[in-house]
């Protein structure tokens, strides 16, 4: 299918501002800078753009709350941290259609009212930053940024920032701290930062994927928009795969396309060979779902009553002959090495999660162990400045649930049933 | 911790064993120790409280005024100790 952010299939190599304008690019801009700022939050909120970071948060809603704040002057981020393990999509946006974020940008700065942008990009990713350094470059000279924006009284300036490459250095807050030269620590919320952001001034941090929508969306109305995806999840999003199926990669699909069709359609199937035995829909921090959810449609809400999450579209497929056991253990140990440090209740609920998992690997503890889990998980429950302290919990207790045996085997035996 | 190990050395507490622990979830109240596995929490401890902490080790009394450790998180800790997770 043709898709919103995608041309064509996926996209190869650098698309330059001479043929992002040849398909219409930066005409939303042109367009949108001659009327008011707040249309454009109108016609995104119109198309119930949501954010695509995990949380899906209403955009234009969020736009709205930072428009409304009191404090000027305003900020945007365009958070390009991405430090999911297994996410790639940010990074092929930002390598590949550069000019789409970058418009993005700048028309999400104008509908917010903020004079500065920062587009802040994880370290690692040296294509990607010299792929927007280029395109900020060619727009720049296009007068499409700067002092007077194609003519109008809208000055944009836009600086990039290299993001520390850890997990938490994605959060919202954590990004602030970064922008304003600190290590990368979650602030207690509230206040949050549409009202309380950077330098204490409403901002608004968007994720890529976010604000590359929102061109197509100006371009082509709302109305277009919600053809895509579902009623409460319009458009598309794009998901990513790992090596563990045939075809890994980034795939766009509309909201609601159930997720046999990525994992057997796009993906080509388990690599394995095996039949599957477990679905994470957003790896590491979902729920797992056994196997006969694989109908269940790639939208928030479904995958909600699934039992699970959509997160920010990374699926991790777990094969049969693989131990779930192994793979908590994998888990716990990511987050324990992943939390800031600053939350007592997280340093102690995360280590004590892979003190456990250790414990149940090499079969010791018993039956007790396993209860001490749930208990952990809800006396921390609400603690912690950043929602870190709650991603173990749902992978930790479905594993529970689905996969007892795998637990009681290396509890009885202290072996792996499966290596 | 050196200081307490000289005063349980100078009370003669052969039976007691200084081990230091990964976080508990209460840094912000400490330094903390646990008297396991008797089941008691010192918070806030200073060095002028050890002679009262190494008198209560010896069979004295309670040091009522360090116990101020949620009762909830004091549970969760003792019940992981237990079940021998740290």
């Amino acid at each position: 299918m043709e898709g919103i952010l995608f041309p064509h299939a996926v996209p190869e190599g650098h698309e330059g501002l001479k043929e992002y304008r040849a398909r219409g690019g930066y005409d939303a801009l042109a367009k949108a800078i001659k009327g008011a700022p707040e249309e454009i939050v109108k016609i995104v909120s119109d198309a119930g753009l949501r954010g695509r970071g995990g949380a899906g948060f209403p955009t234009g809603k969020k736009w709205q709350f930072t428009r409304e704040a009191a404090e000027t002057p305003r900020y945007l981020v365009l958070n390009g941290g991405e430090d999911e393990p297994g996410s790639k999509k940010d990074r092929v946006l930002l390598e590949n259609l550069p000019h789409l974020v970058v418009e993005g940008t700048i028309l999400s700065a104008y509908a917010i009212g903020a004079n500065k942008a920062y587009l802040y990009i994880n370290a690692r990713y040296d294509v990607a930053i010299k792929s927007i350094t280029d395109a900020l470059a060619e727009a720049k000279a296009a007068a499409y940024w700067g002092e007077k924006v194609l003519g109008s009284d809208f000055n944009l300036d836009i600086e990039i920032i290299s993001a520390p490459h850890n997990y938490v250095a994605g959060e919202d807050t954590a990004v602030l701290e970064v922008i304003e030269g600190r290590k990368p620590w979650p602030r207690q919320k509230p206040p949050f930062p549409v009202t309380v952001g950077l330098f204490g001034k409403p901002t608004s941090v968007n994720n890529v994927e976010t604000l590359a929508n929102v061109a197509p969306i100006l371009l082509k109305g709302a109305e277009w928009y919600r053809q895509f995806g579902t009623i409460e999840s319009p458009g598309t999003m794009i998901f990513s795969l790992d090596d563990d199926v045939n075809r890994p990669g980034v795939y766009e699909l509309p909201f609601g396309t159930p997720l046999r069709y990525l994992i057997e359609e796009c993906g080509g199937g388990l690599k394995s060979g095996k039949p599957l035995k477990a679905i994470m829909p957003a790896a590491p921090s979902s729920a797992f779902l056994p196997p006969d959810k694989i109908d269940t449609p790639l939208d928030h809400n479904s995958m909600r009553d699934a039992g699970s999450a959509l997160g920010c579209g990374v699926v991790k497929l777990i094969s049969q002959g693989t131990c779930i056991v192994e793979e908590v253990l994998r888990i716990a140990d990511f987050f324990t090495a992943e939390s800031c440090g600053q939350c007592p209740a997280c340093r102690m609920e995360t280590n004590a999660l892979s003190m456990m998992m250790k414990k149940v690997q090499s079969g010791q503890g018993g039956q007790p162990i396993l209860e001490q889990f749930g208990k952990i998980l809800a006396f921390n429950k609400g603690k912690g400045f950043c929602n870190l302290i709650a991603m173990p919990g749902p992978p930790i207790e479905s594993a529970l649930k689905l996969f007892a045996a795998d637990f009681e085997a290396h509890l009885t035996t202290g072996k792996c049933p499966v290596n | 911790m050196a200081a307490l190990q000289e005063k349980l050395a100078a009370k003669g507490l052969t039976d007691v064993e200084v081990k230091s622990y990964m976080c508990f979830g209460a840094c912000q109240e400490g330094p903390n120790l646990v008297i396991y596995p008797e089941k008691n929490w010192y918070a806030h401890v200073k060095p002028e409280d050890l002679d009262e902490i190494v008198e209560h080790l010896a069979g004295g009394p309670h040091v009522k005024r360090l116990d101020t450790i949620d009762s909830s998180l004091k549970e969760l800790i003792y019940q992981l100790l237990d079940t021998g997770v740290f």
